[in-house]
């Protein structure tokens, strides 16, 4: 779609919308306004730096240590001669962390395929397994390496929580792998899988938007991707203009919520000194 | 598969004879032996005097416990390493983890500010003939500093929580209430944008490697 399209279609959407909102938006919640616009505001933000990516700009990524270090990682494995662990997580394809997690697992499976490392990767749900096999499948295909590939090395173990976490610690303490990657999300058992990858001298990567797991994953691990930095793991690993263009559209969404938060915080100030009757706090509450 | 493993004898077939009657186990369990004749199908895996919830009492839920038993000792292990002194901020991660430990038992709140205040004076001594090596200096730093505390202690009576600042149950609340939910904060944020960026992309196709490209 060029631009011309792109800006008619958007155009279009727009005013029918005001038609609709002018003849009395019947279905349509009031009181949801404020959110209806940030969504809107959001995602046009970050669709207009994926085109503008598109178009060829060069946008600055920075350096993400804990992605840089994926490839030494395996590579530390094929020298020593040891297989590479990858954790997708303990929940299904439902939560965005463990489609982050698949994704990165099909960067990993890359490498594993072009350096001949032995990949294993237990799973905890029936979907993810299935997932995760197609994409080592197609990640060993297009490295011209589909003789490698075999549906064992991702396996399904349990869905009970600890139970996976003894399992998958079973299968560190027995084959010792050089490296183990913690990609997904993660509860009660992050520390459980970290410290005993620790116990083993294992190269640990950690990656998860679980808020409560990332100090553990930060003390236990080599390298930790921390919220969205493990979102960015695509973008940064494949290069894709898109990507980066999506990564570039969040860090402005960022700048408008900084913006937000000072004007927000000028206009409490100043509701709160009798000065002005719009209370900002009223008119962000979401009901 | 576990049969085949079993068959083959493949490496480790001894613990898949472990996975296959515990399978059956639970299938006989579930389908076949109630174990109460008084309960009905159905609400038996809840109901007690059941074979389904001796299981669940009985087997799974101890070790389901033991897993979550190894967690204390993984944390003690953790923090050990994670609160070596190596740098600035690790230094500071330990200072604050111990503030909030003593601050949040009982042990805190007997401990007097002013004992926090005489602690800080001879930290500031030690500090002082670090950085000058001048015993002339530590000894007016740490003298004026027992004789500004000893004076300001006995006009106010010695309250156990005055200076509320140096009060280890104060002090641990602002910490965590202020500097510890405002990194939170600035995290979750980040995730959540992260989060809704993410799901854009997928819903509208431009990241399709999980399904396969």
């Amino acid at each position: 779609m060029n631009d011309r399209d792109f800006f008619i279609g958007a155009g279009g959407v727009t005013f029918a919308f005001l038609i609709y909102w002018f003849m009395g938006h019947p279905f349509f919640i009031t009181e949801r306004i404020v959110m209806f616009i940030a969504i809107m505001t959001f995602s046009g933000t970050l669709l207009f730096y994926i085109r503008k990516a598109r178009r060829g700009e060069d946008i600055f990524l920075r350096e993400i240590p804990g992605l840089k270090a994926v490839e030494e990682a395996v590579g530390r494995s094929t020298e020593m001669g040891k297989p590479v662990l990858f954790v997708p997580g303990i929940m299904d394809m439902d939560q965005v962390e463990t489609v982050a997690g698949v994704i990165v697992l099909s960067h990993v499976s890359k490498m594993t395929a072009r350096y001949e490392t032995t990949l294993n990767v237990p799973v905890s749900r029936a979907i993810v397994m299935k997932a995760a096999q197609e994409v080592c499948k197609e990640s060993y295909l297009m490295e011209g390496r589909p003789d490698m590939f075999h549906e064992d090395m991702v396996h399904y173990l349990t869905d009970e929580q600890f139970a996976y976490a003894a399992g998958v610690n079973g299968i560190m303490v027995r084959e010792k792998p050089a490296a183990c990657m913690y990609m997904g999300k993660f509860y009660a058992e992050s520390l459980i899988l970290a410290e005993t990858g620790n116990s083993i001298g294992a190269i640990q990567i950690a990656g998860t938007a679980s808020q409560a797991q990332i100090p553990f994953f930060v003390t236990a691990c080599d390298y930790t991707l921390i919220g969205e930095e493990f979102f960015a793991a695509s973008a940064y690993l494949s290069q894709r203009p898109e990507l980066i263009g999506a990564i570039k559209g969040q860090d402005m969404i960022k700048l408008i919520v900084i913006g937000m938060i000072f004007c927000g915080v000028v206009l409490r100030f100043l509701h709160d000194g009798g000065m002005i009757d719009f209370s900002i706090l009223e008119f962000l509450t979401v009901r | 598969m576990q049969l085949q493993k079993v068959f083959r004898k493949q490496q480790g077939w001894q613990y898949s004879i472990f996975a296959i009657v515990g399978f059956f186990f639970a299938i006989i369990a579930g389908f076949f032996y109630k174990g109460n004749p008084d309960v009905a199908w159905g609400t038996h895996v809840t109901a007690d005097g059941t074979l389904f919830k001796w299981i669940f009492t009985y087997m799974f839920a101890p070790l389901q416990a033991t897993m979550f038993a190894l967690l204390a000792f993984f944390v003690a292990s953790a923090s050990y390493r994670a609160f070596r002194i190596r740098n600035f901020e690790a230094t500071l991660l330990l200072v604050a983890g111990i503030i909030i430990m003593i601050g949040r038992v009982p042990l805190g709140s007997n401990i007097s500010s002013w004992f926090i205040l005489y602690l800080l004076v001879l930290i500031g001594g030690i500090t002082i003939n670090s950085v000058f090596k001048n015993k002339q200096y530590t000894a007016i730093f740490v003298s004026v500093g027992i004789i500004v505390i000893t004076s300001a202690g006995s006009s106010l009576g010695w309250p156990l929580d005055q200076p509320g600042i140096f009060y280890l149950p104060y002090l641990q609340e602002w910490i965590y209430k202020y500097p510890n939910v405002a990194g939170a904060r600035a995290i979750m944020m980040g995730i959540g944008m992260g989060i809704f960026a993410t799901s854009i992309r997928y819903i509208l196709g431009i990241e399709k490697s999980y399904i396969g490209e």
